[in-house]
């Protein structure tokens, strides 16, 4: 890792994941080599089954590659424990989930919280975030709310101020508009849109070839591969 | 801790037919627990407050130690003497009792109690009137004094059998001076006391001088009467009141305990099984969000900690609730036991010790941990990825 450019945030290296099945190995990415630079702005598209999900999983360090090498800031991710992993994950890392997985018995505020309390924060520090996220959001007046009350789009927002509350470098998402609407699909987009133009690089797997354009860069994957890049 | 503890809460309530669910398993099994660790040494602990209330605390007898078996002491005033004079020795009650017709106001009671006692235990207590003073004055128990329609100053007359001789009894008038409870009494049982000169003259003389124990209370020092009186008398054997209860908890009252820890096994397994069952099917409901959290930079050390918390929530709560509910059913309980023909009023089967408490604060402790550990196992391996895309998939 002598010229790893200082910009760099990951840098995938060869990387292979294979599943072993009753029927013989499945290959979900084969050989495959990326680098996500801070601040940039990644699209991953391709059918389903191509591996975009696995490989946004070993990008965001909850799976590992069956070989070939992965690197976060400059460290070998292979070789942290779990409570490191967890703790880079943490700090460092935001994930936006198509199902949203908010908690239902917390308030938009409070699961915005969560993960600044795992990370250590102060009380009064962690409200201060919460409310400047969900107003970054546009949920400020849905802090008290609980998801259940909130419409796909609304949880999704939630999901991605909670995903930014520990101001990680890198926001994965996957599939973030998989469960909602054309209009409220392009109101997420359009936030993560400005999430990456206030600094946090971005990486978004999805099949929607409209929010995939938003990203300057653009990743088509086939059979666990990259076949074709395109950037803007 | 308080926000893991918090956050564990919340989720309990989340799913609030279920967590009461919980609570309620926890509570019922615990009440039990609670009620079969107060029974496992219940009569015993009762016997041995009963013994220790009659105010000595060494029994004499021929040979065996238990009330109304063995052989009597024969020549009882000479053994009584021979014992007062040891140092160890402040006090020698010795106490005879004889089965007795007792009659008054005209209505009879047969197999009536009648015991009798020369020295300065009594071992009753007098709750109306006064305590005997002479030959002729007797005490009632409360069953008897109702029965008969006694009450101080009535004329109560008795015919005592003596030894089962099968020769006619005189009849014996006796007034009434007092009302009393006798340890080891049973309700509906009629029982009265005089003193020994008493007790032989309704006996007409037969087998005067014998004794069924002596009551010894010591100068302080039981284990020093103890050693004393055995040297004094050969012929004789004492024991404290501890013995007593030893041989009683080696005898049948070890079933009593036996019983019991059965019963607490198959409790505590089933509140094991519940509490694992509930946590289990709850966890695997949320397994997405806890993917979802550990994904997001949650340890695996925290997410299983949410899980034992709730564990010790449910269990905590149900535990809480279940002494309340094992106290209620333990005096229901008892109840139904007493019922049982012969068992003195003041004996109990459930009697509550403090250790009883923390054994059953431990047991519940252990249960929650134990229940806890499968499901905490499954969310520590939880892979994350393949949960992740399972659950949208699935
Ligand atoms: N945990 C797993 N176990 C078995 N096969 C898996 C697992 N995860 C992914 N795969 C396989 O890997 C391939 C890529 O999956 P995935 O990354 O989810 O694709 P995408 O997100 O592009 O739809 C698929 O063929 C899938 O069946
Ligand atoms: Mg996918």
């Amino acid at each position: 890792m002598s010229a790893l450019p200082s910009s760099t945030i990951v840098e995938a290296t060869s990387v292979t994941r294979q599943f072993q099945m009753p029927a013989g190995p499945v290959f979900a990415v084969r050989d495959l080599s990326l680098t996500i630079a801070a601040g940039a702005y990644t699209a991953i598209q391709g059918p389903s089954g191509c591996g975009k999900s696995t490989l946004l999983h070993i990008l965001g360090c909850v799976d590992t590659p069956s070989s070939g090498s992965l690197t976060f800031d400059g460290q070998d991710v292979a070789r942290l424990r779990d409570h490191a992993r967890s703790l880079l994950r943490l700090r460092q890392i935001g994930f936006v989930f198509q199902r949203f997985y908010l908690l239902p018995m917390l308030t938009a505020a409070e699961n915005v919280e969560l993960p600044q309390a795992e990370a250590g924060v102060s009380k009064p520090t962690r409200l201060e975030r919460s409310r400047e996220l969900l107003e970054y959001v546009g949920l400020a007046a849905r802090a008290g709310h609980r998801p259940s009350q909130l419409s796909g789009g609304e949880m999704q927002r939630v999901a991605i101020a909670r995903a930014l509350a520990n101001r990680p470098r890198l926001l994965l998402a996957d599939e973030p508009t998989g469960e909602l609407d054309q209009a409220t699909g392009e109101h997420v987009a359009a936030l993560l849109d400005r999430v990456n133009a206030d600094g946090t690089a971005v990486v978004v797997v999805t099949h929607d070839s409209a929010l995939a354009s938003r990203a300057r860069r653009v990743l088509t994957m086939k059979d666990g591969r990259i076949d074709r890049e395109t950037t803007a | 801790m308080s926000s893991v503890l918090s956050f564990a809460w919340r989720s309990l309530v989340r799913q609030p037919a279920r967590s009461t669910l919980g609570i309620l398993g926890v509570a019922a099994v615990g009440a039990l627990l609670f009620d079969m660790l107060l029974l496992s040494e219940g009569l015993v602990l009762s016997m041995r407050d009963m013994l220790d209330r009659m105010g000595f605390d060494v029994r004499v007898t021929a040979s065996e130690p238990l009330p109304g078996q063995g052989a009597d002491i024969e020549h009882a005033p000479g053994a009584k003497r021979a014992l007062e004079a040891l140092p160890a020795v402040r006090s020698v009650t010795s106490v005879r009792s004889e089965a007795a017709v007792m009659r008054g106001n005209g209505i009879s009671v047969p197999d009536a109690m009648f015991i009798s006692v020369d020295g300065p235990t009594h071992p009753w207590t007098v709750t109306d009137g006064r305590d005997i003073a002479a030959d002729d004055e007797m005490v009632v128990n409360r069953f008897t004094a109702d029965t008969l329609k006694l009450s101080p100053g009535s004329v109560v007359n008795i015919s005592a059998s003596c030894g089962g001789r099968a020769e006619a009894p005189p009849r014996t008038d006796f007034r009434v001076v007092g009302v009393v409870t006798i340890p080891f009494e049973a309700p509906q049982r009629a029982a009265g006391a005089t003193t020994i000169p008493g007790l032989e003259a309704a006996c007409g003389g037969t087998r005067a001088g014998i004794a069924d124990f002596l009551a010894v209370a010591s100068a302080g020092d039981t284990a020093a009467a103890l050693a004393a009186i055995a040297a004094a008398r050969p012929d004789l054997t004492p024991f404290t009141n501890e013995q007593i209860v030893g041989r009683l908890q080696q005898g049948g009252f070890a079933y009593f305990r036996q019983i019991s820890t059965v019963l607490i096994t198959v409790t505590v397994s089933f509140a094991l099984l519940l509490i694992t069952v509930l946590l289990t099917v709850s966890v695997n409901q949320r397994l997405g969000e806890v993917a979802a959290l550990r994904a997001l930079g949650f340890s695996r050390r925290r997410v299983v900690l949410d899980v034992f918390c709730e564990s010790a929530l449910i269990v905590g709560m149900g535990g809480l609730l279940s002494l309340p509910l094992g106290w209620v059913l333990a005096a229901a309980l008892d109840d139904i036991l007493k019922r049982m023909p012969g068992i003195p009023e003041q004996l109990h089967f459930f009697v509550f010790r403090p250790d009883a408490l923390v054994v059953h604060a431990a047991l519940l402790c252990a249960t929650a941990v134990l229940a806890a550990v499968y499901p905490m196992q499954l969310v520590a391996r939880l892979p994350i990825a393949t949960t992740l895309r399972n659950e949208v998939i699935g």
